[in-house]
C-alpha cells in the first residue's frame, strides 16, 4: 500500500541516500555465517538446476542403468572414473547424476512443503494471537495436539493409504510427501506467529490505529504482519532444512520418493540395504555427503539471517 | 590531582566520529556533571574513556585514572579497575540488574568479583550496603529479584553494586532519567550524601541542567562530540558565557515552571468531557478509585502523579482503549464508556478523541513510510483521491511544523522531536475534540520538550482541541497546563488551576511532589533568563 501511493503519486527529486534493501543485503553480506550459508545453498541450488545439464554431458540418464560399464564382472558397482565421477550404484546408475536428481526432489519437496505450511501456520497464529481468549485457547489446544502426533508413524499410515487396488498410488508421491510435511510443520509457525502477535498486538502502534478508527484486517495487513514478517522467513529457512531431512527420512523408510526416481533418502536407503557402501563408499557418501552440505548450508544462512534481522539480537 | 581526567578524548563508531577531542576532569568530593543533549557524544565519552564500548569504536586520546593511562590496556587489568576503584550507576536499572539472581547475590558478586570474603563476612557487606543506600529492612529485602523492587530501589540497588568496594570514582549515566521526580530527588540526595561520607568523586552524566543543578560542583556542556562550555557550577548557571548553554538553561526549568499557562478561562457551562465516579482494577488491584473530573471546550488539562498512580489507565478509559468497572465518561453529553461488554468507542466518537502516545518510537509503525502513516487516517474515514490525499498530507505536516519532504522517510529516519511530531499530526488529522496525550515529552530530550509544548499550546489556539495532558514532570505542565488534577494511588487528591495548585497547594502530596523538583537552590539565577511564554 505505501508503495502504490507513493509511487502513484510520485516525487520530482526526492533523493534517499540508499534504499533499504539494498542497506539490509550489505548488513546481510557482513555477517560471515550469512556468507558461509549463502554459498553453501548457491552450491546446492546450482546442482539441483545443473541436473540435466550433467546428465546430458555424462550421457547418464538419471534412472539410466548402465550394466556394461558400470558393473564389473562380479557385478558390483564400480569406484569413481572419469565417466562415473561418483561411481556407479548396485543397478549400474550414475551415483553423480543421481546425486544433482537428488538436490532437485530435496527442494520440489521441501520449498513447497515449507512455504505452504509458513503460510497456513502464519495464518492461524495470527487469528489466534489476535483473537485472543476464547479462539485463542482453541488454537492453542488444536496446535499441542497436532505437535504431539508422531511424525513417522502417522506419515507411515497416510502414505500407506495412498494405494489403490492395483497398488499404484492414486494421488502423485510426491504430493503426498509435500502434504505430509506441510501437515507436520505448520504448528511451529502457528505458535512462533501466535507470540509474535501476542506480543505487538497492546503496542502503542496497534492502539495508534485503533484510535484513528483502523479496521481489524487494516490493522493485521499493515501493522501486524509487515512486523512480524521478517522473523516469520528467518523461521522458514531455520525450519527447510529440518523438512529436507523429513523428506530423506520418508524416502529413505520406503514411503517417500519411490525408486527408481533418485533421492537422497531412497538413494542412502538402498545403499544400506545392499550393503555395497563397503565396497564403492561414494554409493553413500554422494547422497549423505549432499544432504548434510544442504542443512549445514540452510542452517548457517538462517543463523545468520536472525542475527541480522531479528531486534533482539541486534543491539551490540 | 584529578581522580580521573580524559585529555583529548577521539571516539569514532565506522565512519561516524561521536567524540571529537574531550577533555575534562574531576577531583575527589567533586561532583562533574556532562550535561548535553541525545548525540551529544557524553555517554560515549564516558564508555570510551572506562572501555566500556565494543570492539568496533575507536578510542583515542588520554585517559588518566589515579594518575596512571589506562586507555589501551589489557581487558583484564581493566576490569581489575572497573567495579573497584570505578564504580558505575546507568539509566535503566532494570536492564542492567540480572532479572534471575536475587539482589543479595548480585551486591555479593561485586564484591567477591575482586576480594576473597568468607560467605558471612559478604552477608554482611551486602546488609551493610543495602542501608548504606537506604533500603529499610534489608534483611527481609536480601532474597528479592529486582522485580520485585520499585524503580526506585532498583536504582538504590545499583549504587549499592556501585558503591560495593568504595571506589574513588562513581560514573552515574542519566541514573535519574527514568525516575519518578519524588524518587529523582531522593536518589539525588543518596548521591550526595555518599559522596560526602566517602569522599568519592562523582561525574554525572545529564540532558537536563536544572536536575544537575543542585549536585554538580562543575559543568562541561557537550554538542556534536565537543565541549561547549567547561565551568565551575555557579558560573555555568549564573554567568553562561555561550549560546547553547543559554539555550539549555532556557529550556531547563529549575525550581519549576517558569511561566504559568495563562489561557482564558475555559471551563464552559457543558464540559466537553465527563468523567463520572470511574473505577478501573487489575484482578485484586485497584487502580482507580472513584475519579470524577470534566475537561472544557479548548482546555488543557494536566494529569500529574507518579508511575503507579494510575494516570496512563485514565488517558486509556477515556481513548476507548480500555474500559471502567465502574463509573461512566461522556463527550459532548454523549455516554460512550461504561462497564460491559461490546466495542466503545464508534462512528464519529472514535474521531473526536485521539492519542498521542509516551515513546514515539513505539507509536508509528518502523515499516511504513511517513505519507502512509499520515495518509491512514484519511484512508480509513473515506478519502480515496491520491492527489487530494497528498495535498492533505503536506498541508498537515506543515501544521505541525515539519518540512514535507519528510513524507517519504521511514520513522527510524527522524530524530525523536520529529517523530512525536508526526504523532501528533497523526492526533489532529482527523480535526477531534480532545486528545489524550500521555507522557508525550518524557521520552524526548529537554530543548525538544520546549518546542514540543509550544506546538501544543499552538494547536490549542488555532484548532480549539482540547487536551488531557498526562505528565509526571511538574514543571513541563506547569507550563501547559491551564488546570490541573494530581493523583496519588489512583484517587485525586487536588485539583484546581495550575497557578492555584502551584502556589498554594493544599494537600501534602502535592507539597511533596512540588518540593522535588530539581533546581530550587538556582532559583533566583535562573529567572533572568525568562523570555520563552508559552500557552
Amino acid at each position: 500500500m505505501a508503495n502504490v501511493l507513493h509511487s502513484a503519486v510520485g516525487l520530482p527529486g526526492s533523493d534517499r541516500p540508499q534504499s533499504p534493501i539494498a542497506l539490509l543485503l550489505k548488513r546481510l553480506w557482513r555477517e560471515s555465517a550469512v556468507r558461509t550459508g549463502a554459498v553453501i545453498v548457491g552450491l546446492v541450488l546450482l546442482a539441483a538446476f545443473s541436473a540435466p545439464l550433467a546428465s546430458a554431458l555424462l550421457g547418464h540418464g538419471p534412472m539410466q542403468q548402465f550394466e556394461d560399464t558400470a558393473l564389473d564382472e562380479m557385478g558390483l558397482p564400480i569406484g569413481p572414473t572419469p565417466e562415473f565421477p561418483l561411481g556407479a550404484d548396485g543397478n549400474g546408475r550414475d551415483v553423480f547424476v543421481r546425486t544433482l536428481y537428488g538436490a532437485q526432489i530435496s527442494l520440489i519437496v521441501g520449498i513447497p512443503a515449507t512455504t505452504i505450511a509458513m503460510i497456513i501456520g502464519t495464518g492461524i497464529g495470527l487469528v489466534s494471537g489476535f483473537f485472543a481468549g476464547r479462539t485463542d485457547r482453541i488454537i492453542s489446544q488444536g496446535i499441542d495436539v497436532a505437535l504431539s502426533f508422531p511424525f513417522v508413524v502417522t506419515a507411515l499410515s497416510l502414505l500407506a493409504l495412498n494405494r489403490g487396488g492395483t497398488g499404484q498410488p492414486i494421488v502423485p508421491p510426491v504430493v503426498v510427501v509435500i502434504a505430509v510435511i506441510a501437515l507436520f510443520s505448520w504448528a511451529y509457525f502457528a505458535r512462533l506467529v501466535r507470540g509474535l502477535v501476542l506480543e505487538l498486538r497492546n503496542n502503542a502502534m496497534v492502539e495508534a490505529s485503533r484510535t484513528i478508527g483502523a479496521s481489524w484486517a487494516r490493522i493485521i495487513w499493515f501493522d501486524i504482519l509487515p512486523n512480524i514478517l521478517p522473523t516469520v522467513l528467518v523461521y522458514w529457512a531455520v525450519q527447510l532444512p529440518a523438512n529436507i531431512v523429513a523428506e530423506a527420512t520418508l524416502s529413505f523408510l520406503g514411503v517417500g520418493i519411490q525408486a527408481p526416481m533418485p533421492s537422497w533418502g531412497n538413494m542412502i536407503a538402498e545403499a544400506q540395504r545392499t550393503s555395497l557402501y563397503q565396497d564403492q563408499p561414494w554409493f553413500l557418501v554422494g547422497p549423505g555427503l549432499a544432504l548434510f552440505l544442504t542443512v549445514v548450508g540452510f542452517n548457517s544462512l538462517s543463523a545468520g539471517l536472525r542475527n541480522v534481522l531479528d531486534p533482539h539480537r541486534r543491539r551490540t | 590531582m584529578s581522580v580521573f581526567s580524559v585529555h583529548d578524548l577521539r571516539v569514532r563508531f565506522g565512519g561516524i566520529e561521536a567524540v571529537r577531542g574531550v577533555s575534562f576532569g574531576v577531583e575527589a568530593r567533586k561532583t562533574l556533571a556532562i550535561v548535553g543533549e541525545s548525540g551529544s557524544g557524553k555517554s560515549a565519552s564516558l564508555l570510551g574513556a572506562a572501555g566500556l564500548l565494543p570492539g568496533s569504536a575507536v578510542v583515542q586520546g588520554s585517559v588518566l585514572h589515579q594518575g596512571q593511562e589506562i586507555l589501551g590496556l589489557p581487558d583484564r587489568e581493566l576490569r581489575r579497575i572497573r567495579g573497584a576503584e570505578i564504580g558505575f550507576v546507568f539509566q535503566d536499572p532494570l536492564s542492567n540488574l540480572h532479572p534471575l539472581k536475587t539482589i543479595g547475590e548480585q551486591i555479593g558478586e561485586a564484591i567477591s568479583v575482586h576480594q576473597r570474603v568468607s560467605r558471612r563476612e559478604k552477608r554482611e557487606r551486602v546488609l551493610a550496603l543495602l542501608d548504606d543506600v537506604g533500603i529499610i529492612d534489608p534483611q527481609a529485602r536480601l532474597a528479592d529479584y529486582p522485580r520485585h523492587l520499585s524503580g526506585g530501589m532498583r536504582q538504590r540497588v545499583m549504587i549499592a553494586i556501585a558503591i560495593a568496594l568504595d571506589p574513588a570514582l562513581i560514573i552515574a549515566d542519566e541514573p535519574t532519567t527514568a525516575l519518578d521526580v519524588t524518587v529523582q530527588a531522593s536518589i539525588l540526595d543518596l548521591l550526595k550524601r555518599l559522596q560526602d561520607e566517602h569522599g568519592t568523586a562523582l561525574i554525572f552524566v545529564s540532558h537536563d541542567l536544572a536536575v544537575v543543578s543542585d549536585i554538580a560542583d562543575d559543568v562541561v556542556v557537550m554538542r556534536d562530540g565537543l565541549v561547549v562550555e567547561k565551568a565551575p557550577a555557579t558560573d555555568i548557571y549564573d554567568r553562561p558565557r555561550q549560546d547553547y548553554t543559554r539555550e539549555l538553561l532556557g529550556a531547563a526549568r529549575l525550581g519549576g515552571p517558569k511561566a504559568y499557562a495563562h489561557g482564558k478561562v475555559r471551563e464552559a457551562s457543558r464540559p466537553l468531557l465527563d468523567v463520572h465516579a470511574v473505577a478501573r482494577s487489575f484482578g485484586a488491584r485497584s487502580v482507580l478509585d472513584d475519579v470524577s473530573f470534566t475537561i472544557g471546550q479548548g482546555e488543557i488539562l494536566g494529569l500529574v502523579g507518579e508511575s503507579g498512580s494510575g494516570k496512563s489507565t485514565i488517558g486509556r478509559l477515556i481513548a476507548g482503549l480500555d474500559r471502567p468497572d465502574a463509573g461512566r465518561i461522556s463527550l459532548q453529553g454523549r455516554e460512550y464508556s461504561q462497564p460491559g461488554p461490546g466495542s466503545i468507542l464508534q462512528g464519529d466518537l472514535r474521531r473526536s478523541i485521539q492519542v498521542v502516545f509516551q515513546d514515539p518510537y513505539a507509536s508509528l509503525n518502523p515499516r511504513r513510510r511517513i505519507e502512509a502513516i499520515l495518509s491512514d487516517p484519511f484512508v480509513i474515514h473515506g478519502t480515496v483521491d491520491k492527489v487530494k490525499l497528498r495535498e492533505t498530507v503536506e498541508q498537515l505536516v506543515t501544521e505541525v511544523e515539519l518540512p514535507t519532504d519528510i513524507l517519504d522517510r521511514l520513522p527510524s529516519q527522524l530524530s525523536g522531536g520529529q517523530r512525536q511530531r508526526v504523532a501528533i499530526a497523526r492526533a489532529i488529522a482527523l480535526r477531534p475534540a480532545l486528545i489524550v496525550a500521555d507522557e508525550p515529552v518524557s521520552a524526548l530530550d529537554i530543548t525538544t520538550q520546549a518546542k514540543i509544548i509550544t506546538l501544543l499550546a499552538r494547536l490549542r489556539d488555532k484548532l480549539g482541541v482540547s487536551f488531557l495532558f498526562i505528565s509526571h514532570d511538574l514543571g513541563v505542565v506547569g507550563e501547559l497546563c491551564d488546570r490541573l488534577i494530581v493523583l496519588e494511588k489512583g484517587e485525586i487528591v487536588e485539583s484546581g488551576r495550575t497557578r492555584q495548585v502551584f502556589e498554594q497547594p493544599r494537600h501534602a502530596y502535592t507539597r511533596r511532589l512540588l518540593a522535588s523538583i530539581p533546581g530550587r537552590e538556582r532559583l533566583p539565577a535562573a529567572a533572568r533568563f525568562e523570555d520563552v511564554k508559552y500557552g
